[in-house]
């Protein structure tokens, strides 16, 4: 009966990362690996939810609210001008609202470029409907886009742009000038940009989050699409949304119709009170994880990483594992689990362009910092003593140097 | 492991995903063209949809109409316009919006949408705000909370008698919706040929039109709406790939039969032929057992069954659905579920797993209101003069409304909405030819019973013979 298996499925395989995880969770590992907060979600979300449900808002709902929220944010944030009525579709995440704008860009055949290092999901999903995903890979250290590198990976058969920004895994803040580049290429090429703008509120240092679609001639191909997980700590609830001009947001609408058909009731309430947060809110969100930024680069830092980079949004640092070391990132990370009892990321999950091409990608690897200070603490203390009691974390550094 | 693109040589890199060949394009050819009149309903939240649309006879992407070579890279902006995929077919709201908008005008009683308007049992709603209170909010485990799946196994235990494995034969869902979503788009390759009863739930023609499949239809008509033998016999064969079932039957209320399912699973058999069921009312049955197809000799390894907490639970916005199926079908349907949605909401799973252990007597209740609200509806309709079909199971009841002498069903449902001030939904939409429903509509007994008795009592005083 395998056979039946569509082809597709069968070619999609497990990933290390996945493996890692299992082990990460066998060793009861501190997780610095996962994209996921391990504090609250804030009192006030969690109240409006709990609210609707004891409201009986609990029935298939569509709450035109958010959408009405959604639209003044964005234009008082980015300038936008969305509609309300037509333009925006609420969804079962980020991760849904980009299936469902994949599902509705994407024809058999067509390409879709992507920033290498990319976040795993979006090939798999090009590669369900049908696309063939292009990888542009941004350049190291500072993953800068590389615009002879871009222009020379369009073809005839190039169907949309996906932008990650602020970027996991790299926490890079894709510049003005590098969006005005991507932007005139989309406009030229006439491609769709699908932007992944989940971290659009945990930027650093007076970085400040751009929506390509505020470039001119972007909006009217351009899909955003975001969601409440990372802003409001809620990961596990489920909204999100797709913002695009009305023709193109009835095709992602129909799409996720028969995906999911809505996202979960009581939560949509919840983001109605979680959209109006106060701006001390996200001043606050900001500040937090600006500090854990600084924190774990410097703990990175004083264990030999080498942070060249400084992640300017998202939740993660990308750090580049020192000259000396010979492990791999694979060989790193399990270290790590097994002998400091903290989990992270290897980097080479995240690159997909030609081996020959990337030979830093087993170099690097990803940590998380959306952790609560007692838990970025209890990391940084055991990874401390680890390269204490060896000099340098694993004995097999020690062994590949001797070799 | 990757095919080599055969592209001229430039910097760029391509990988292929390593399958010999590309999805072929879909066959819209194979579904109909009449306009289909679907649009939403008052809210987005009922289950007619709209259907959005780019005409496939425009300008194909890399198909320009300019003297391009083959193969032509770079910087020549094609001349063609910006377009949604293909698969997505022709936009039409026109009638439904209306009616949403009529019905609303009216102050129409709603009989039309399929989610009641009472909500679900307290105990329910406690464990998920408990469950959100304890910090329950990150992300589930993407094929489920540990704790819900073995909820679902035990619940599927007693009904079916099968043990299954909660770790390996059981994916966590966004709503059934989602789980028909994964099992198509992880199980039917393109061209694939897959088998539906009509009349059907909107969301599987259009998802296994994502899926590029081949849909043939079978139609089950009145009154009893049993499964045309023959004609079964005849569409079966090697071809086939699978073979989707909903029982209860969503609009129909018919409930598949041992003999039925014992023969569609023969020719399963025979065939080589995989079974998806969509169970999601298999508590609302009330003149006939709940079989599932999963639980017949043989059928175990071919079937995935789905099903969901709203409907049984009174709580349709939760989007809590699952499917249960070997490892080997599993393995597809986690796939696609993985980039559909990633995983499922936490808190709601922690409340589904209370709910689902929750004692034989819910389920008592549950069946003996339902039942007395079916009487309300359908001895009123009965005395109105529609022509009504006993329906076994779900919530809904299908009538013949061709004595009040409108042309068609949209037409009537237009006037019932505007002279009676009464809610239902025409059934054509759940054709793959319309025309083939155009003499029934859809009556919902999911609503308080008040509500009832008003939708009774306005048809009892306005609704008359044309």
């Amino acid at each position: 009966m395998e056979a039946k298996l569509s082809r597709i499925s069968r070619t999609l395989t497990p990933s290390p990362i996945q493996e890692l995880s299992h082990l990460a969770q066998r060793c009861g590992a501190i997780n610095l690996a996962e994209g996921f907060p391990d504090f609250s979600a804030p009192p006030h979300v969690k109240e409006a939810a709990i609210s609707a449900i004891n409201a009986d808002l609990n029935q298939y709902r569509h709450v035109q609210g958010i959408c009405d929220l959604l639209a003044a944010t964005m234009r008082q944030n980015y300038g936008l001008d969305i509609n309300p009525l037509t333009d925006v579709v609420i969804c079962c995440g980020q991760s849904e609202a980009f299936a469902a704008a994949i599902f509705a860009a994407i024809n058999q055949g067509d390409e879709v470029l992507l920033f290498d290092p990319a976040y795993e999901t979006y090939e798999s999903c090009i590669a369900l409907a049908g696309g063939i995903p292009v990888y542009v890979p941004l350049d190291p250290p500072y993953w800068t886009l590389n615009v002879d590198k871009l222009m020379k990976s369009f073809t005839s058969r190039t169907k949309a742009v996906v932008l990650n920004s602020p970027h996991n895994p790299t926490g890079k803040v894709f510049s003005k000038e590098e969006l005005q580049a991507i932007a005139g290429a989309c406009c030229k090429m006439d491609c769709f940009a699908i932007t992944d703008e989940v971290y659009e509120y945990i930027t650093f240092d007076m970085q400040k989050h751009i929506s390509i679609a505020t470039l001119p001639g972007m909006q009217e191909r351009t899909v955003i699409t975001s969601s409440l997980s990372k802003t409001f700590s809620v990961t596990g609830w489920r909204i999100g949304w797709a913002c695009a001009p009305a023709s193109i947001a009835s095709a992602i609408r129909s799409i996720h119709v028969k995906i999911t058909d809505s996202a979960p009731a009581p939560f949509q309430e919840a983001a109605v009170t979680a959209l109006q947060s106060p701006p001390a809110y996200f001043k606050f969100l900001k500040a937090e994880y600006e500090a854990k930024r600084d924190f774990v680069v410097q703990m990175l830092s004083s264990l030999g990483f080498q942070i060249r980079f400084k992640p300017q949004g998202s939740v993660f640092v990308f750090a580049e594992l020192p000259e000396n070391w010979l492990l791999s990132d694979l060989e790193f990370v399990t270290e790590l689990i097994e002998n400091a009892g903290v989990a992270a990321v290897p980097g080479c999950g995240f690159f997909h362009a030609d081996p020959n091409v990337q030979e830093y990608r087993n170099r690097y690897v990803r940590f998380a910092f959306c952790k609560s200070e007692a838990t970025l603490n209890a990391a940084a203390q055991k990874m401390g003593e680890l390269c204490k009691l060896q000099r340098m974390p694993g004995s097999l550094i020690r062994k590949k140097i001797l070799e | 492991m990757f095919l080599s693109p055969s592209l001229s040589s430039s910097d760029h890199v391509m990988l292929l995903r390593p399958f010999s060949t590309f999805r072929r394009a879909l066959l819209s050819s194979s579904l109909s063209n009449t306009p289909r009149t679907l649009g939403s309903f008052a809210s987005h939240s009922t289950k007619t949809t709209l259907m959005a649309s780019i005409s496939t006879a425009s300008t194909e992407k890399g198909a320009s109409s300019t003297d391009q070579e083959p193969q032509k890279q770079q910087q020549q902006p094609p001349a063609r316009p910006l377009q949604v995929a293909k698969r997505l077919e022709k936009f039409k709201t026109t009638i439904f919006t209306q009616m949403s908008m009529l019905a609303i005008k009216h102050g129409a009683v709603n009989l039309g949408q399929g989610f009641p308007n009472f909500d679900g049992p307290n105990f329910v709603k406690e464990a998920a705000i408990q469950a959100i209170r304890e910090g329950k909010n990150q992300y589930a485990r993407g094929y489920g909370v540990p704790d819900f799946n073995s909820a679902i196994v035990a619940r599927f235990g007693k009904d079916t008698g099968l043990e299954v494995d909660p770790e390996k034969e059981v994916t966590v869902t966004s709503g059934c919706t989602e789980a028909i979503a994964a099992t198509i788009l992880g199980l039917i390759n393109p061209g694939d040929e897959v088998i539906l009863f009509a009349p059907f739930y909107d969301s599987y023609e259009a998802t296994l039109s994502m899926a590029g499949a081949k849909i043939k239809c079978i139609t089950l008509r009145p009154p009893d709406f049993s499964v045309p033998v023959d004609e079964l016999k005849s569409a079966i064969s090697k071809n086939t790939r699978a073979v989707l079932i909903n029982t209860p039957h969503n609009p129909t209320g018919k409930m598949f039969t041992r003999e039925e399912l014992e023969l569609i699973a023969a020719l399963c058999i025979e065939n080589d032929v995989l079974v998806f069921t969509d169970e999601v009312y298999d508590k609302l049955a009330f003149e006939a057992e709940h079989i599932s197809m999963a639980s017949l000799p043989g059928m175990y390894e071919r079937t995935v069954t789905m099903n969901s907490l709203g409907k049984t639970f009174s709580l349709t916005g939760w989007k809590i659905g699952w499917a249960i199926a070997p490892e080997h079908l599993t393995w597809g349907v986690r796939q696609a579920h993985s980039f559909l949605t990633f995983a499922t909401s936490t808190p709601m799973q922690w409340a589904a797993a209370a709910a689902l252990r929750a004692p034989d007597s819910y389920y008592v209740e549950l069946k003996r209101d339902y039942m007395a609200k079916k009487a309300i509806l359908v001895e009123g309709l009965k005395a109105v003069g529609f022509v009504v079909y006993p329906s076994s199971g779900t919530y809904f009841v299908v009538v013949d409304h061709t004595p009040f002498g409108l042309e068609n069903d949209v037409a009537f449902c237009e006037y019932l909405i505007k002279e009676v001030g009464v809610v239902a939904i025409p059934t054509s939409v759940f054709y793959l030819n319309p025309e083939e429903g155009k003499n029934l509509v859809r009556f919902t007994f999911c609503k308080d019973e008040d509500t009832l008795k008003a939708a009774v009592q306005r048809m009892k005083q306005r609704l008359r013979k044309i």
